[in-house]
């Protein structure tokens, strides 16, 4: 049985800044378009990959503080930069592979987001880039 | 251009930094990861402004 709990392992950098300690979920959606190309002769409708519109949602504590969440961030918001996540922190490896998207637009970034008696967090998500895995 | 880093979120401090394919470097500049090894030179004295002759009177 294959499982993968996550405590404390995985890495999240964004822009060459390393956020592990301010991440607490992450998730990256590969996905394609989906164009149909059943033709006459088809029994079943058929599809092959368009472009690539792939997304990765974050979830951060947020920070004020020096090189920390909102320093990175803030000056990210409305361009495109390079994000990294692994489930671990070990070396890059088959069973430790390293996501990448190169490109990819921060369209939104709440600056404060304020509960009283809470630790502040914040919602991103990072739209499009060009996706790759590396294995070693 | 050449960059130092002066914050452990991206590396060893005082090492070279080396922006990976679509690093926003001006982020990382404008907030205190790195610094710009390149010496801007301020000491240069701005030029003169240029006056204009004045029009030969008839």
């Amino acid at each position: 049985m294959a499982t993968s709990t996550y405590l404390s392992n995985p890495t999240f950098t964004c822009n060459s800044v390393d956020l592990s300690d301010q991440c607490r979920s992450a998730t990256l959606s590969v996905k394609y378009d989906a164009l149909e190309s059943t033709a006459f002769g088809s029994t079943s409708r058929v599809y092959t990959a368009g472009l690539g519109d792939h997304e990765l949602n974050v979830t951060l504590l947020m920070s004020y503080s020096a090189t920390e969440t909102y320093a990175t961030l803030a000056a990210l918001v409305g361009t495109a930069t390079t994000v990294i996540l692994k489930p671990s922190s070990s070396a890059t490896s088959a069973t430790n592979p390293s996501f990448t998207l190169t490109g990819t637009f921060l369209e939104t970034l709440p600056v404060i987001d304020a509960k009283y008696g809470e630790l502040s967090e914040i919602d991103i998500t990072f739209k499009g880039g060009v996706y790759t895995v590396a294995t070693a | 251009m050449k960059y130092t880093i002066i914050s452990d979120k991206i590396g060893v401090v005082g090492e070279k930094f080396v922006p990976g394919e679509g690093i926003n470097i001006e982020a990382l500049l404008a907030h205190g990861f790195i610094v710009s090894d390149e010496i801007v030179n301020d000491t240069t004295a701005p030029k003169s402004a240029k006056t204009k002759a004045l029009p030969k009177k008839d």
